[in-house]
């Protein structure tokens, strides 16, 4: 190159030089303008404008710093950068709805942001700095936040046990629980009980295969012409626990063939009196005496039947076992007396308590339930099904397998299918990426996709073996919001230390006391010490609050002590002797240690005091508001009629002074009574008692009052 | 970003479909628990649905177990203990009667009784059975769904 060249050329070079440093330097101001323009910037700005306004603007300022806000838990894993935005959310002054957000404070909760964290319950990405990264769903952030309508479900994720503040995530556990979703899926919770779906080793003895044919077409519902799901004639909004298979004709008919020869066990010959079926054929007014029993057993604590009123028809009873308003179509005759006998021979794992049955009795109520209790079109459009053929049982015992009926149900010992629908026990936890929508069109996030499987699973997997189910919006929901609190083991190292585990409460008592409570089944309905049911009242201290002598007559003549309920005590005709084994186990075990006898053993009530209990009782806190006596008063708390006779002075006291340390559920608001108010009122209500002879046995046949 | 807030209104539109398909409810249903818990129906009219906030939705549970015998119109157990009470306690979404007390007035006659305020003995103490958080949120559930509304007194100053 010539030497003269060189010149011009770096000539050049130099305006090269030179312009691409000036693009260099405005490159390098862009960074730092940018960083300006962040987003979490502005708002750290716009809570200052905002803070400046209000009055409290020095406090609400205290703690501000301009940079990035961090909430650091190592032992929980947790970086949350949430407060760098919501930086009100700890500021008393700043809650209510005319706050704006992201400033607005967070309602108080048992758990506060320093010690948990944000992500911890609302889920989201606690490290990102922008808001759609935090909140949602982007390519490199997976967890949204959990919407607030699900956020209970966060809540179950540690709390295994339910919670008074968590009323959408306990009622969906107990839909889940309902429903039997733990015949098929592995969940988080406690393991499958003994007994899902009845146990079907000899349902052939119990009905007939037209029966099982119409059930499995349409479980217990019947749509009508209108779209208007009913429950045999019933309109209910309830989902049959049994849901609807879809199974073609020929599957029903295989099925049926195969479920109609399961007779593995003769059952029971119940032989009636000849001479009283001599009688009931002359006498049709009988059926009314078996109705009349029928009530007074008070069978409708568990089990509902169709009622009629102003031509409305509405279910009427408890939900414990099956509803009966057909019951007497569906059973043959010979199963309906031996169940009734002794349901536990037919069936184990039964609820059902074994009555004391006088023959008579039987007959009455089994004829009754075979007369009133049925509809004779109830199978009138069952086709023409014929004898099972060897093919027909072959098929249908390979449909059972395959269909996943053996999850529930028991058959000829066959064990339930292991891992026959997806492991759901970390469903919570995953992400959209996870998820396989298939062809469907709903939005992609894992609410939608689990409210889609529940309610139409074919939408989302056109293979789906998981039946469909129809439940109310508001129990979807609930649902829902259960199998999001799902989330297996923490992902975060510090989290499985959080995890309240429920408690699994035992009550097997041994010895003749075990054996009356295994006959009448009592914790179906009452608990003992967390066991049990929770329709009837929480006997863990009963011996400490009932008399003996009371609990006796009690027993043998359930009548209620609380005046509006429909569902009663059952009269279970038991004999003295089994009534005194339960006084006498309740007076020595379930006893409560605040209740002492011996501190008011000595003490004289006097009518003194019972005249002042009397004035307290009726002026001074006027407890008539809720309690009945005699014909008056309130009913929300039990009538104190007999209270005398009823309740133990120990009892009394210490309920008075605190009813939540005897019973924590009682809705009794504790009092601020003094001493001396204690032991007036006392006096007062031991005063109360029946006059003798006017005790009015078991008075029954009301249903509902 | 389009597609993001597509997905935004399509999430609102179904919950909002969901809370439309919402069963008529009669007058406070006995079975309100079993309906959404951050929600109500409003009791004079079954087609408005009131959306209630943490707070509110706490006082709603509450309020199921508690005051629900004698401040609404059927009760869990059925009929209500209303008729038994006299005076006859207003119902907890009567904005007429409730509006014009105070919150702190509220919060005196839920924590100490009647009797302590110059009302009716028959409304007892809760002071030792609910904290005040509890009785705060009632509180805050009265007032979400008074009929006629409940307007809080800064809102009215302002």
């Amino acid at each position: 190159m010539p030497a003269e060249d060189m010149g011009r050329v770096s000539r050049r070079l130099r305006v090269v030089f030179a312009s691409s440093s000036v693009i260099f330097v405005a490159a390098l101001a862009i960074s730092p303008v940018k960083d300006l323009r962040q987003e979490w910037k502005r708002y750290k700005r716009d809570y200052v404008r905002f803070a400046q306004k209000r009055p409290d603007t020095k406090r609400l300022l205290e703690d501000f710093h301009s940079g990035i806000d961090q909430i650091w838990i190592p032992d929980l894993g947790v970086v949350d950068r949430c407060t760098t935005c919501h930086q009100g959310i700890t500021q008393p002054t700043l809650g209510g709805a005319s706050v704006p957000e992201p400033f607005r404070a967070h309602p108080t909760i048992p758990h506060g942001a320093q010690e948990w964290g944000c992500v911890v319950c609302h889920r989201g990405q606690g490290l990102a700095t922008e808001v759609a990264e935090a909140h949602e769903t982007t390519l490199a952030w997976e967890q949204p936040l959990l919407p607030v309508h699900f956020i209970q479900g966060a809540c179950g994720s540690c709390h295994r046990e339910g919670l008074p503040q968590t009323p959408e995530l306990n009622r969906g556990r107990l839909l889940i629980e309902e429903l039997n979703c733990e015949g098929c899926h592995e969940l988080e919770g406690p393991d499958r009980p003994a007994m899902l779906g009845p146990d079907l080793t000899n349902v052939g003895r119990k009905v007939s295969r037209k029966w099982i044919y119409k059930w499995l077409k349409e479980p217990r519902t019947l749509t009508d012409a209108n779209g208007n799901t009913t429950v045999d004639g019933v309109e209910t909004t309830e989902e049959p626990r049994m849901p609807k298979f879809r199974l073609s004709e020929s599957e029903i008919r295989a099925l049926s063939a195969y479920l109609s020869v399961q007779r593995a066990k003769p059952l029971e010959d119940v032989k009636f009196d000849p001479r009283l079926v001599a009688v009931w054929s002359k006498r049709p007014d009988l059926i009314d005496r078996g109705e009349l029993r029928f009530r007074q057993m008070f069978c409708s604590t568990c089990h509902a039947l169709a009622v009629t009123r102003a031509g409305e028809t509405k279910l009427v009873g408890g939900d414990i076992g099956p509803e009966l308003t057909k019951v007497g179509s569906k059973v043959k005759p010979e199963w309906l007396a031996a169940w009734l006998r002794d349901p536990q021979a037919y069936l184990p794992h039964s609820e059902m308590p074994r009555y004391g049955w006088s023959d008579e009795d039987l007959f009455e109520v089994t004829q009754y339930i075979q007369t009133k209790l049925t509809d004779p079109d109830l199978l009138s459009d069952v086709p023409r099904l014929g004898a099972p053929t060897v093919e027909e049982i072959e098929l249908g015992r390979r449909l059972f397998l395959e269909k996943g009926c053996a999850s529930c149900h028991v058959v000829e010992g066959l064990p339930a299918p292991k891992d026959f629908g997806p492991d759901l026990s970390a469903l919570g936890a995953k992400n959209v990426s996870q998820l396989d929508f298939g062809t469907s069109t709903i939005p992609r996030n894992l609410i939608s996709y689990i409210q889609a499987k529940i309610t139409d699973p074919l939408s989302v997997n056109p293979a789906a073996r998981m039946p469909q189910y129809h439940l109310t919006p508001d129990d979807l929901d609930a649902v829902t919001t259960a199998l999001l609190g799902m989330i297996g083991t923490p992902a975060s190292s510090g989290m499985e230390k959080l995890i309240v585990p429920k408690r699994e409460p035992e009550f097997h008592p041994l010895g003749e006391f075990g054996r009356v409570c295994e006959r009448y089944k009592c914790y179906v309905c009452h608990q003992f010490d967390g066991f049990g049911g929770r329709l009837a009242p929480d006997l863990s201290y009963e011996g400490s609050r009932a008399n003996r002598e009371w609990l006796i007559d009690f027993l043998k003549n359930p009548q209620t002590l609380r005046p509006t309920l429909v569902l009663r005590m059952p009269q279970f005709n038991m004999s003295d002797h089994e009534a005194s084994v339960i006084a006498d186990y309740f007076g020595t075990v379930l006893q409560h240690d605040q209740v002492d006898p011996a501190s008011v053993e000595r003490r004289e009530f006097t009518p003194q005091m019972a005249a002042l209990g009397k004035e307290l009782y009726e002026v001074k806190y006027q407890c008539q508001a809720c309690h009945t006596l005699g014909a008056t008063g309130g009913y929300v708390g039990p009538s104190l009629s007999d209270a005398g006779d009823w309740l133990t002075p120990a009892w009394i006291e210490a309920w008075l002074r605190d009813p939540q340390a005897l019973v924590p559920e009682t809705i009794e608001p504790r009092r601020a009574f003094t001493e001396g108010e204690v032991q007036a009122l006392t006096a007062y209500l031991l005063t109360l008692r029946n006059a003798p002879g006017q005790h009015v046995p078991g008075s029954g046949g009301g249903g509902e009052k | 970003m389009t597609r993001r807030i597509l997905l935004v209104v399509l999430l609102m539109a179904t919950s909002g479909g969901l809370t439309a398909c919402r069963k008529k409810g009669a007058a406070a249903p006995p079975d309100a628990l079993r309906n959404a818990y951050d929600s109500e129906v409003d009791w004079n009219d079954p087609q408005r649905v009131i959306p209630l906030g943490y707070e509110a939705a706490q006082g709603k549970r509450i309020f199921y177990q508690q005051c629900v015998w004698c401040h609404a119109d059927t009760s869990p157990a059925g009929p209500s203990n209303r008729s038994n009470v006299s005076p006859t306690p207003p119902l907890f979404n009567d904005g007429n009667a409730l509006n014009r007390e105070s919150d702190d007035f509220l919060e005196n006659i839920i924590s100490l009784g009647g009797s302590a305020v110059g009302k009716s003995a028959m409304m007892p103490a809760y002071g030792r059975t609910l904290g005040q958080e509890d009785i705060r949120s009632l509180i805050t559930f009265a007032r979400a769904i008074a009929v006629p509304p409940y307007e809080s007194p800064k809102n009215s100053v302002r």
